[in-house]
């Protein structure tokens, strides 16, 4: 074991601060409120994603055959750490690189493989991903999306929910069930299909989370040729899995918390809270979760530059990391008082983002589900 | 970075955890217990394994390879002070001290850990580390239910006592705080292991306890507990010990012994409370560990002071 950065990382890192020092606009922190998905971030990411696909910094971790650079792993997790904390100024496209690539790389066609690698290791394209459904939330395998072979077409119908970034993205990473009579993992498919695609249809769903955060999205009749899978037929699970593994610790909530933990201490010490030390203990105790969450990401990182199979470490990791940026907003809003009430106050918009943490990209109870049987091996009723 | 255990330490702790299996154990820590005794069976395995004298702490891998043995320890329920003395002592005082080895903090009158049976008394005292030789007759045991062996040393041998050096208050605290989070790590992850045994295997309602999701769900919140308290720990002592992430380790892995004890002991039921159930062995020890150097609010209370400069 070794815990420590080496001098490559360690100058990596200070030569990314200093690129983002240059590059972020004097307004950065009021433009970075909304979240990755909101119209100024998403707008913002396509200038800055080029920039970083300029210094070969995007997608340094790709093979190099598909616009990487071979990086490990722990190069671009840095790069994860710092866009991160500050707001991720890579808007949506933070998923393009971490997971959505790959799971192309991994189980893409030539073709695919020509068109979407490109764009998104050149920062071009937005995407969004198409999951839930209204009846499949944390049960994600009761989706019932249809997409019914048309000769060399899928026709597709049904409807997502929660999809944030569709209103900005070129393409959506679908699931669907190509195989109606399949229940379950079965008859699951993977589709890579662009959002202009006649049929489609966006509704914004108002959440007090922020404004255009969740969509639903429906789909009429969409017509898709069967190139556009990923993956083979009603195999889609597998990709899923594989995705997932990427996604669940793909956003370094740690670092956010963390970064956001810092200057709620500044803001208290402003206040004077700090002579508090109830108000000391609080911040305490919400530093020690940051950073148990660091940990335990770091060693999902690790098997990753390991090539090491998925474990339930990336549940564990997930479940630490949810824990953490909850907290920290939460805090905000105690610590703070009144002056978080204030829509777009700094305490305010850490906790409409902190808020979501145990609900998205799978509940902290599946995610639970899981370390209890994979972990700890308990048993089934 | 890198997570995996080398050659080294994957030796090492083969060759300690083949050690324990003969020398300690829950049913050895309560035995012990019952006549408030100490292993020194179990100091002098690990010393003549060499264990106590072959890693020096202040080495690079020196602090890690000793963190993985005082875990191994830990979670065997070794009664021994081996932590104190491989570890802390030795990184304070920069040489072997003679064990046993008690430390103490704050009111020194109260019971301190091992204090009984202990030749050496290192302490801390307006923010210098002193160290005492203790004799027979330095100190008395007290009676606990707090799964080791305590003693009160007497005002005479404390005024006996030598100062290590300068700077020797911070050193102290820091490797103690190190050493206590992976005496908790080791001690929590058996308390947990033993009662998910437990829920496995005793039924209720027509099916296992531990097949019922508000148990699972708890039992869960306990594995990211003890797994994030060990990076902690481990990252620490990879460091030697830094105020900051020592005090954050042990923070984070006192808290942690506290939600143990809790949901060990409710999810085990009323025999989790019985001495023929071997929980006791491991779960009384985490609130004794979280006792040491002002408990949890006193390592959040560094952690802030390190991070933020508070006071």
């Amino acid at each position: 074991m070794d815990f420590e950065w080496s001098e490559d990382d360690l100058h990596h890192r200070a030569e990314f601060q200093s690129f983002l020092r240059d590059f972020l606009p004097d307004n950065w922190d009021d433009l970075s409120q909304g979240g990755p998905g909101s119209d100024l971030q998403a707008e913002f990411s396509r200038t800055f994603c080029r920039a970083l696909a300029d210094r070969g910094w995007l997608t340094q971790h790709w093979p190099i055959e598909y616009g990487g650079q071979d990086a490990p792993p722990w190069r671009h997790s840095i790069i994860g750490e710092e866009c991160w904390a500050i707001g991720e100024p890579r808007g949506p496209q933070y998923m393009n690189v971490n997971w959505i690539g790959p799971a192309v790389m991994r189980f893409g066609t030539e073709e695919q493989k020509r068109e979407h690698l490109p764009p998104i290791s050149r920062g071009e394209v937005l995407w969004c991903q198409g999951f839930s459904e209204p009846e499949a939330g944390s049960d994600l395998v009761a989706l019932r999306t249809s997409a019914i072979r048309d000769g060399n077409d899928y026709v597709i119908n049904g409807s997502k929910i929660w999809t944030s970034y569709v209103n900005h993205a070129d393409f959506i990473i679908l699931l669907v069930r190509t195989d109606p009579s399949s229940a379950k993992h079965r008859g699951i498919s993977v589709l890579l299909v662009p959002t202009d695609t006649p049929g489609i249809e966006v509704r914004e769903i108002p959440s007090v989370v922020g404004e255009r955060y969740f969509h639903e999205v429906f789909f009429t009749d969409v017509r898709v040729p069967t190139r556009v899978r990923l993956g083979p037929e009603d195999e889609g699970w597998s990709v899923v899995t594989y995705a997932l593994q990427y996604e669940r610790v793909g956003a370094a909530r740690y670092a956010r918390a963390a970064f956001t933990l810092d200057r709620l201490a500044e803001l208290a010490r402003e206040r004077g809270l700090l002579d508090d030390p109830l108000v000391v203990d609080r911040l305490a105790e919400a530093r020690t979760l940051c950073e148990a969450a660091r940990m335990l990401t770091y060693r999902v990182i690790d098997q990753r530059a390991h090539d090491l199979p998925p474990t339930t470490d990336t549940q564990i990791a997930r479940v630490a990391n949810t824990t953490a940026d909850y907290r920290v907003g939460e805090l905000a809003v105690e610590i703070l008082g009144p002056d978080a009430l204030e829509y777009g106050s700094f305490a305010d918009a850490n906790f409409r983002l902190a808020m979501t943490a145990g609900v998205a990209v799978g509940s902290t109870e599946v995610q639970l589900n899981l370390i209890a049987a994979r972990h700890l091996n308990l048993p089934r009723e | 970075m890198n997570f995996e255990l080398d050659d080294d330490q994957r030796e090492i702790l083969n060759a300690v955890n083949a050690l324990l299996e003969r020398h300690a154990g829950h049913a050895r820590a309560t035995a012990l217990a019952q006549k408030v005794e100490y292993d020194h069976r179990l100091d002098t395995a690990l010393a003549d394994a060499g264990f106590d004298a072959a890693i020096d702490p202040l080495t690079l891998d020196g602090a890690l390879e000793t963190i993985l043995i005082i875990e191994a320890v830990a979670r065997a329920a070794g009664v021994t002070s081996f932590p104190a003395q491989a570890l802390v002592a030795r990184a304070v005082a920069g040489r072997a001290v003679a064990g046993p080895v008690a430390l103490g903090s704050g009111d020194l009158q109260s019971p301190i850990r091992f204090g009984a049976h202990a030749h050496s008394f290192l302490f801390l005292v307006e923010g210098e580390a002193r160290l005492a030789r203790l004799d027979v007759g330095d100190a008395e045991p007290i009676a606990s239910n707090f799964g080791y062996p305590f003693g009160r040393i007497s005002r005479q041998a404390i005024a006996r006592s030598e100062s290590v050096g300068p700077q020797s208050g911070e050193r102290l605290l820091n490797w103690w705080r190190v050493a206590v989070a992976a005496e908790a790590v080791g001690t929590m992850s058996a308390a947990l292991d033993q009662t998910v045994a437990y829920l496995k295997d005793r039924r209720q309602f027509g099916r296992a306890i531990a097949s019922f999701q508000a148990v699972q769900h708890r039992l869960a919140e306990c594995a990211v507990r003890v797994e994030g308290s060990r990076l902690l720990v481990y990252e620490a002592a990879y460091q030697h010990a830094p105020e900051e992430a020592s005090a954050c380790a042990a923070a984070y892995a006192l808290e942690s012994a506290r939600q143990l004890f809790r949901e060990t002991h409710q999810l085990s039921g009323a025999i989790g409370f019985t001495r023929e159930h071997s929980l006791h062995a491991w779960s009384m020890r985490l609130h004794a560990l979280g006792t040491e150097l002002s408990g949890v609010s006193g390592h959040r209370r560094a952690l802030a002071a390190a991070r933020w400069g508070t006071r």
